[in-house]
C-alpha cells in the first residue's frame, strides 16, 4: 500500500476534516480508511443527502465527499444546497462512470471535484490535495500545492 | 498504515459480505413491492440504486463477476421504459438469488454461480421495443445542448462577438488547449471540471469540442477571457489525474481599455474579473431544475455501530461472571451476619451489596439490550419465501407481519430461523389449501398467513398462524396407533391437544411423508428439538377448516435465567423459575395411580406428576412431598421434588455433548458457595416420562435422570469449570 505524505489545513495545522455521504455502509468505510491514510479526519457521515446538509450545518467540513444515487435526495441537489448556503463548501462527487452526466450537472450546481468509484486511494489523495489547494499543507513537502 | 495490502482488502470482503446481505434484502423487498405495483418508477429506481451500490462496492472489493453483472442490471434499469415492463421484478428476484450465490461463492472460495441465464434476461429487457435507448437522469443534457452545437473548430460570429467585447473591455483573449489524461474515465465531467476552474479565472467565452462528439474526450479548447497571465491559467487547468498538459496561447491581446488606460494589465483588478467570469458562468449553465421541497422527515440513523457479536458475548459472560460473584459475597455476608449479629459493620455491608446488585442488574440488562436485536431482521426475510412457496404449489397467499420491532436476543433469533421457516413454509404449502377448495369451502381465494411476535411477561412469543385447513385429531390420532406410538384405548383418551403433540415426534414425521394425515410434519421434529436446546416450547392450536396456529415461547435471553432450585435424593436441581405456576404440598398417600401413571389431584384439576427420583419405599403415605406446578407447552404437570432450595437468578453454563449423554439437563451453573446446580430441560423430562412404557411405571423414572457414569463425569467437569472461575475472578 502506497504511504501518504499526511494533508493538514495550512491555517493551523489539523486534520482535514471530512464529511462521507453515501447511503452504502461498505462505501463510507472505505473511503473513512482511506481519509484515515491521508492524516484526515471523518467529521460526520450520512447515508442520503438530506442528512449530508444537516450534517454539513452541524459539522463544518473541510470537504465532503458525496455519493450521487441516493434515497432521500440525490447527490446532486444535496451538493447543490450546499454550495447555496456556504459557497466555500469543497464538494467532491464520488460516482461510477456511468454517471458522468449527473457529475457534470453536479460540478455546474458548485461541486469542486470529483472521483471515479471504485475509488483509488492515490486518485483521492491527488484530488483532496487539489480542492484543497493553498487551504492544505502537506506535511514534510514544501510547495505541493496546486 | 500497517496493514498490508491483502489484510486490508481482506477486511473490506468481509465488511462487504455483511453489508451486502442488506442490499439483497433492499433488493428482495423492493421486487415484492414492484410485483404489487408493476411499472412504479419510484421502485424501480431504488432496485436500480441497490443495484448500483452493490456494483460499486463490489468492485472496490476486486469481485469483477458481481460487479459486472450488476452494471449490467442498473444499465437495464435506468433505460427509458424500462421501469413498465413487468419481467422487471421477476429479474430483480432472480438477481437478488444469483448476487447471493455468488456473495457465498466467493466468500467460500466455491464455483461461482452460472450467471448466462440471467445475463440473458437482463439483456432481453433492454431489447424489448419499448424501450428507447436514452438514459434517464441526465438533467444536464438540457444545458449542455443549449450551448453552441457548431462542429468546426471557427468560432461563431457570436463568439467572435464577445471575444471582441471582451478584448475592448481590457482582457487578454487566449486560447487553452487542455489534453485530457487518457486513464481518466470521464473525460466529459473531467472537461466539466476544467471549464468551472477557468471560469475562475475569467470569462469562457466558447468551448471546443461539443459534449457529445467522441473528440471531447481527448482534448478541450476554450476561448478565456481574462486579466491573469498564461502561466497561471495553465497551472490552474492542470488537474491533477485528469489533465496534464495544458497550453495557453495568447489570441487577441487586450486594448487599451477606453474607460481607463492605467486598468490595463493590471493585476489587481482580478478580483472583479473573476467574479464577473464567475457569475457568466453561473448564467451560462443555469440549472435547469429547481430543486423539489422535500420534507426532512428522515430521522438520521447514522450514530450506528457495528461490533462482533462475539465481544458482546464475552462481556455477556463477564457479567455472568460477576454475577456469580455476587452471590458469593451473600453468602459470606450471610456467615458474617450469623457469625456476628450484632456488628455494626453489617448494615454497611449489606447496603454495599444492595447497591453493587442494582448496579450489577442494571449492567446486565444493558448488555443484554445490545444483544437485543429486532424480529424483523428474520421477518423480512419470509415475504419473498411466501411468495416463492405460494408460487410453488398453487397457492394463494397474503403474508400478513406485525410485531416486527419485537426485541429479541440476537442468539436465539438467530436459532429460530430455520424452524420458523419450516413453519411458515408448511402453514404455506399444506396449512392454506388450493384456491378451489377455499372456494368450496366459502372462504376467501387468498388465503392469510400471519407472523406475529410480542413480548409476554418473561418470554418472548412468536406466532406462526394460517386461517386454513386446520389439523384433523382424528386423522393424526389413526396415524398414531398405526405407527405404534400409541394404543387404540390410550389414544381415545387423549384430548386433541395431547394428540396433537403426536406430530412432533420424529417417527410421525419421518415415515410417509405429509400425505394427507394433517398436511404436516415435515420437520416438525426438528423444529422442537430446536426450541428444547433454547429452553423455549411450541404449542399448536388448530381449528378444522379454520386454520392453525403455532406459538413459540421464547426465553428472553440464553445466558441468564431466573431459577427455581429443589432438592432431589440429596441433589440440588433447577428449573426456569417462568414455568412454575405454582408450588404446592402433599403426601405421598394422595398420589393415585392412573393407568400406571402417577397423578394427582389438585383442587379440581388432575395433574400427571413427574417424578425425578425413586417414591419413598416406607410405603405409609406418609411421607412428605413438594409438587412443582409446571407448564410446558400448553400443560401442566406435577413435579414432585423433596424440598426447596429457594429461587436465584443463574449464569448458564453450556455443557458439552461429549462429556453428557443426557438430553434432560440442558446446562448447569455455579452457585456462590462454589455448588453446582443442574438446570432440567423441562420439554424433554416430560417427553421422557410420557415416552417410557406404562408397564414400567412400577418403577417409574426411576435414574430417570442420570446414569451413575454420567453423575461422574458431571462432577469432574463440574470441578474444572469451578477452579477456572475461581481463576478468573
Amino acid at each position: 500500500m502506497e504511504q501518504f505524505a499526511p494533508v493538514k489545513r495550512s491555517k493551523d495545522g489539523q486534520p482535514v476534516r471530512y464529511l462521507i455521504v453515501d447511503d452504502s455502509v461498505f462505501a463510507r468505510k472505505n473511503l473513512a480508511r482511506m481519509i484515515e491514510t491521508f492524516g484526515g479526519q471523518v467529521a460526520a457521515e450520512a447515508g442520503d443527502g438530506l442528512t449530508a446538509i444537516s450534517e454539513f450545518d452541524r459539522t463544518h467540513p473541510d470537504i465532503v465527499l458525496m455519493d450521487i444515487t441516493m434515497p432521500q435526495m440525490e447527490g446532486i441537489e444535496a451538493a447543490e444546497r450546499i454550495v447555496q448556503q456556504h459557497p466555500e463548501a469543497r464538494v467532491v462527487m464520488v460516482s461510477s462512470v456511468g454517471y458522468q452526466e449527473n457529475i457534470v450537472a453536479a460540478l455546474q450546481r458548485g461541486a469542486r471535484h470529483f472521483v471515479q468509484k471504485p475509488v483509488k486511494p492515490e486518485v483521492l489523495y491527488e484530488v483532496i490535495k487539489y480542492v484543497l489547494g493553498e487551504d492544505g499543507a502537506v506535511a514534510g513537502a514544501a510547495g505541493a500545492g496546486v | 498504515m500497517t496493514n498490508s495490502p491483502d489484510e486490508r482488502g481482506a477486511e473490506l470482503r468481509e465488511l462487504f459480505f455483511e453489508t451486502s446481505q442488506e442490499l439483497l434484502q433492499t433488493l428482495n423487498d423492493d421486487a415484492l413491492r414492484l410485483e404489487k405495483k408493476p411499472g412504479d418508477e419510484e421502485i424501480v429506481r431504488g432496485i436500480r440504486r441497490t443495484a448500483h451500490t452493490l456494483k460499486g462496492d463490489s468492485a472496490a472489493c476486486g469481485l469483477r463477476e458481481l460487479s459486472e453483472l450488476a452494471h449490467k442490471f442498473e444499465d437495464a434499469l435506468s433505460l427509458e421504459g424500462a421501469a413498465a415492463q413487468t419481467a422487471v421484478s421477476e429479474i430483480a428476484f432472480e438477481a437478488a438469488d444469483v448476487f447471493a450465490e455468488m456473495i457465498t461463492a466467493y466468500r467460500t472460495g466455491g464455483k461461482l454461480p452460472a450467471t448466462k441465464a440471467l445475463s440473458k434476461k437482463i439483456q432481453d429487457l433492454t431489447a424489448a421495443p419499448a424501450v428507447k435507448k436514452t438514459r434517464r437522469g441526465t438533467k444536464a443534457d438540457g444545458t449542455s445542448s443549449a450551448r453552441s452545437s457548431a462542429k468546426s473548430a471557427d468560432w461563431t460570429e457570436y463568439e467572435k462577438l464577445a471575444m471582441a467585447k471582451a478584448q475592448a473591455e481590457g482582457l487578454a483573449v487566449y486560447h487553452v488547449v487542455a489534453k485530457i489524461d487518457p486513464h481518466c474515465a470521464m473525460p466529459i465531467a473531467g472537461r466539466q471540471l476544467i471549464q468551472n476552474a477557468l471560469a475562475g479565472l475569467g470569462q469562457v467565452l466558447a468551448l471546443r469540442p461539443d459534449a457529445k462528439s467522441p473528440a471531447a474526450a481527448k482534448q478541450v479548447e476554450f476561448v478565456l477571457a481574462t486579466g491573469q497571465a498564461p502561466e497561471q491559467i495553465a497551472a490552474k487547468g492542470r488537474i491533477p489525474t485528469i489533465a496534464e498538459e495544458v497550453t495557453v496561447e495568447l489570441m487577441l491581446e487586450p486594448n487599451p481599455a477606453p474607460k481607463g488606460a492605467g486598468e490595463s494589465g493590471n493585476a489587481a483588478s482580478d478580483g472583479s474579473n473573476t467574479s464577473d467570469g464567475a457569475s457568466a458562468a453561473e448564467t451560462l449553465t443555469a440549472p435547469a431544475s429547481s430543486p423539489s421541497a422535500t420534507p426532512a422527515t428522515h430521522v438520521a440513523q447514522e450514530n450506528l455501530l457495528r461490533v462482533e457479536a462475539g465481544r458482546i458475548d464475552s462481556v455477556l459472560n463477564l457479567v455472568g461472571e460477576l454475577i456469580i460473584g455476587k452471590s458469593m459475597l451473600q453468602q459470606a455476608l450471610n456467615e458474617f451476619g450469623k457469625r456476628y449479629p450484632k456488628d455494626l459493620l453489617r448494615g454497611k455491608f449489606t447496603d454495599a451489596m444492595a447497591f453493587q446488585a442494582r448496579v450489577l442488574n442494571d449492567l446486565q440488562r444493558s448488555v443484554m439490550k445490545i444483544r437485543m436485536v429486532p424480529v424483523d431482521q428474520l421477518f423480512r426475510r419470509f415475504p419473498r419465501m411466501v411468495r416463492d412457496v405460494a408460487r410453488q404449489c398453487g397457492r394463494d397467499v397474503e403474508l400478513v407481519v406485525s410485531g416486527h420491532d419485537t426485541d429479541l436476543d440476537k442468539g436465539i433469533l438467530d436459532a429460530i430461523a430455520e424452524p420458523l421457516t419450516h413453519l411458515v413454509r408448511n402453514a404455506v404449502s399444506h396449512g392454506i389449501e388450493p384456491p378451489e377448495e377455499r372456494r368450496t369451502a366459502g372462504k376467501a381465494t387468498q388465503g392469510i398467513v400471519k407472523l406475529n411476535a410480542y413480548h409476554q411477561g418473561n418470554q418472548v412469543v412468536v406466532e406462526v398462524s394460517d386461517d386454513g385447513r386446520g389439523i384433523d385429531a382424528k386423522k393424526i390420532r389413526a396415524k398414531a396407533i398405526e405407527l405404534g406410538l400409541t394404543t387404540p384405548e390410550e389414544a381415545a383418551r387423549l384430548s386433541d391437544t395431547e394428540t396433537l403433540d403426536f406430530i412432533f415426534r420424529p417417527g410421525f414425521s419421518t415415515a410417509e411423508q405429509v400425505t394427507e394425515v394433517s398436511g404436516r410434519g415435515v420437520g416438525m421434529d426438528v423444529v422442537q428439538s430446536v426450541l428444547h436446546r433454547l429452553k423455549a416450547t411450541v404449542s399448536v392450536e388448530t381449528r378444522l377448516g379454520q386454520g392453525t396456529t403455532f406459538r413459540l415461547k421464547l426465553p428472553l435471553t440464553l445466558a441468564i435465567i431466573k431459577a427455581l432450585l429443589f432438592w432431589v435424593e440429596q441433589r440440588l436441581y433447577a428449573i426456569p423459575l417462568n414455568a412454575v405456576l405454582e408450588i404446592s404440598r402433599t403426601f405421598e398417600g394422595e398420589v393415585h395411580q392412573v393407568d400406571n401413571y402417577e397423578v394427582l389431584q389438585l383442587r379440581n384439576q388432575v395433574l400427571p406428576l413427574l417424578r425425578l427420583g425413586r417414591p419413598a419405599v416406607d410405603g405409609d403415605g406418609k411421607a412428605k412431598l413438594f409438587v412443582l406446578v409446571i407448564l410446558v407447552g400448553e400443560r401442566k404437570y406435577g413435579l414432585i421434588v423433596d424440598a426447596l432450595e429457594g429461587e436465584e437468578e443463574l449464569v448458564i453454563k453450556a455443557l458439552d455433548d461429549q462429556t453428557f449423554s443426557t438430553d434432560l439437563v440442558s446446562g448447569a451453573s455455579i452457585l456462590g458457595d462454589g455448588r453446582v446446580v443442574l438446570i432440567l430441560n423441562l420439554p424433554a423430562v416430560v417427553e421422557h416420562v410420557a415416552k417410557s412404557r406404562p408397564e414400567q411405571a412400577g418403577q417409574t423414572s426411576a435414574g430417570l435422570l442420570m446414569t451413575h457414569t454420567d453423575r461422574m463425569r458431571l462432577a469432574l467437569t463440574m470441578s474444572n469449570m469451578t477452579t477456572t472461575t475461581g481463576g478468573e475472578a
